[in-house]
């Protein structure tokens, strides 16, 4: 049989541990208060009962059997609140307000007892009250007995009990209703928890949890859910789309490959036509695919990594002075102004390679699109955020305001620019980068339209600050 | 030239005999790791050219034995796998260089002619020379028929480089590796310009050009 659910969370088992130990420690608070009082009440009667002995037996040490008597008789009639008896050694009655011991088989030590008198009330009804005692033989073999009624005590001691065991029962209600409210409380912020998981375990991936702004630790774990979930979502829609991307921009190139294939082979049986032409040609084709698809694959395995491996501390003005170095000579000769300013002492950690592919990626795209007499300024330098940006900036027709978030993004090429070479992974391949170094790409307009010229591209990296 | 393939990829391996052997070169095949063991133990060869995932012993620990037994022969990987940790492990293991599938034939090729060239030219040389054009590696200057070429550093650094494989043709990929020290693809054609700067300066004004370009294939230093 299972519990009920409340009573299965760790929750409540937490709240009954917890009422358990308060519990505990009630107990013994409550004992503490008990001995205090209660008990110290009956210590003072039996205090008070011993003084009476010790006076009646000065009183005996003085004047005898007989002088005891007197004072037995005396004290008996100024109405002290003790019970008196005085025996012959013989054991027979000598006087006293009671008639016989309750002490059985007296042994001649000092003996206490509990025991029962019977008194009259105000209404003449025959009442019972506890009493408590203590018999002592004397030095000549007589026997004194002194009690007192505890009656009053007791009643004390009851009211108190009573108390005390009212207050238990309600730290025991109190506690399993904290209890209860704190562990449905916890429960219930689990419960959303749980819902959650369980939605995108049954594939809904878009399913949040609601972070109540308290900022405890279940807003912290859902805040953290939502993050993985998030990232999760974009890595899968990465995936989805780079299947789709690379389905789509395969097929046409594979479709042309072996149409050409198809034509060369029957050029071929028919004996006529240029089987060689053909085949250069299919080869070409090829090697675009190829090149495609390792494009591809480099931004897949950067997304899945998350981080680029081989990160290192370097200077960006001597990677970006080594990139200028290799396009500078392209840019002279397509009647380029070419620039760069590299500013020295700072410092990125990044991997060399994928930092230099990124910065090549981004040169090629402004050389190709950067028409001739136009200009390309490359920049090395450090935000007042701390940041370092590697930044191109070209005079070319740049990108319009509404596609520069859509040209970031695999295999989107821009209409114009359909006829230019390229496999339209150059800036997709340059935000993973970014990313993979905790990091990104930004675009913004160029220096601006002069005449036919312009507005220009800006295409920045930009890296984390490093300390 | 005697060479040693060691490939799974039978297909592969195949392509690979028949253009190397068309070449005119020797080719010995095996078909895994163990094997290729055996066969590298038991011959001489020029150039091994080692795929690195292989059944039974893959290509790094191949190598690796070979080298741990004091057997220096050039070895030219060839990987599917393209990343630089990949290419750094396979060059630590001890391969001398290291091509990514899918290749270019024309790219293996010229590969596995620089690695053998490489043991020739085991001597270190100060003095470069190829039909009438000179480097000094010491004065760090170029001379042809007498007259002094200048050089900008990194023109320096890609005439040694086709100097040192004068005859035989290099590719751009070769180039930006061992020059530039790039192992990605631009998508423009920077090394040609770059290579275009450095012929006009040691052909122009003479009679016969040197640097001459490979049709497929990339470049090629004449004498």
């Amino acid at each position: 049989m299972r519990l009920p659910a409340l009573f299965r969370t760790t929750a409540f088992r937490l709240t009954l541990l917890f009422l358990a130990l308060f519990a505990a420690a009630a107990s013994a608070f409550l004992a503490y208060i008990y001995v205090a009082t209660a008990g110290e009440a009956t210590r003072r009667t039996e205090q008070d009962i011993v003084r009476e002995i010790r006076s009646l037996e000065g009183a005996y040490d003085r004047a005898g059997v007989t002088g005891l008597n007197v004072s037995l008789i005396e004290r008996a009639a100024a109405e002290r609140p003790f019970l008196y008896l005085l025996l012959a050694p013989d054991g027979k009655r000598i006087s006293g307000s009671i008639e016989e011991s309750p002490v059985d088989g007296f042994t001649g030590k000092p003996t206490w007892v509990s025991f029962q008198v019977t008194d009259l009330d105000a209404q003449l009804r025959q009442t019972r009250h506890p009493a408590r005692g203590l018999q002592e033989r004397l030095t000549n073999g007589e026997v004194l007995f002194v009690g007192a009624d505890v009656g009053q005590d007791q009643a004390y001691v009851g009211k108190i009990i009573r108390a005390l065991w009212g207050a238990g029962a309600l730290v025991v209600v109190l506690g399993l209703a904290g209890g209860g409210l704190v562990s449905r409380n916890v429960s219930r912020s689990m419960a959303h928890l749980t819902e959650v998981v369980s939605a995108v375990r049954n594939g809904d991936l878009a399913a949040r949890a609601e972070v109540r702004g308290t900022g405890d630790e279940f807003d912290e774990l859902a805040e953290g859910l939502n993050e993985m979930l998030d990232r999760l979502e974009r890595s899968m829609a990465g995936h989805r789309h780079a299947g789709d991307a690379i389905a789509h921009d395969l097929r046409s190139p594979l479709t042309r490959l072996r149409a050409r294939l198809e034509v060369a082979f029957l050029d071929v049986e028919a004996g006529k036509g240029d089987a060689e032409h053909a085949l250069g040609q299919a080869l070409e084709d090829t090697d675009g695919v190829l090149k495609t698809f390792g494009a591809v694959l480099s931004i897949a395995r950067l997304q899945a990594a998350g981080q680029a491996p081989g990160q290192i501390l370097m200077d960006p003005a001597a990677l970006g002075s080594d990139i200028c170095e290799l396009y500078e000579p392209l840019c002279e000769d397509k009647d380029i102004d070419f620039a760069a300013e590299l500013d020295r002492d700072l410092q990125v950690r990044g991997n060399q390679e994928f930092l230099a592919q990124a910065l090549s990626n981004i040169l090629d795209n402004a050389v190709k699109y950067t028409p001739a007499g136009g200009a390309i300024m490359v920049r090395v330098r450090r935000r007042s955020s701390g940041e370092v940006e590697f930044s191109v900036t070209d005079t070319g027709p740049g990108v319009p305001d509404a596609d520069r978030e859509r040209v970031v993004q695999r295999f989107v090429r821009l209409e114009n620019s359909r006829n230019e070479p390229g496999s339209g992974l150059g800036l997709s391949l340059v935000a993973a980068v970014a990313e993979a170094h905790g990091g990104r790409l930004e675009l913004a307009e160029g220096p601006g339209k002069v005449g036919e010229i312009g507005p220009g591209l800006r295409v920045a990296l930009v890296l984390p600050r490093v300390g | 030239m005697r060479i040693l393939i060691v490939e799974d990829d039978l297909d592969a391996a195949e392509a690979m005999d028949r253009g190397l052997s068309e070449g005119g070169h020797t080719i010995t095949r095996a078909n895994d790791g163990m094997d290729g063991l055996a066969a590298a133990q038991a011959g001489e060869f020029d150039v091994m050219i080692v795929d690195r995932m292989m059944p039974r012993m893959d290509g790094v620990t191949l190598i690796e034995t070979l080298r741990r037994e004091g057997d220096q022969t050039p070895v030219l990987f060839l990987s599917a796998l393209g990343e630089i940790n990949d290419r750094v492990a396979g060059l630590k293991a001890g391969g001398d260089d290291y091509l990514v599938k899918p290749y270019a034939f024309a790219e293996l090729i010229a590969r596995v002619e620089a690695l053998s060239r490489r043991r020739e030219t085991g001597s270190v040389q100060t003095l470069l020379r190829v039909g009438d054009l000179e480097m000094d590696l010491i004065g760090r200057n170029v001379h042809r028929q007498g007259k002094e070429i200048d050089l900008q550093p990194r023109e320096f650094q890609l005439l040694e480089y086709l100097m040192r494989n004068a005859g035989q043709s290099v590719t751009r990929t070769m180039l930006l590796e061992k020059v530039w020290e790039y192992h990605f693809d631009p998508q423009t054609n920077v090394i040609d310009v770059h290579v275009s700067r450095l012929r006009s300066k040691i052909d122009k004004g003479f009679d016969r050009p040197m640097l001459q370009t490979v049709r497929g294939a990339g470049y090629r230093l004449e004498a």
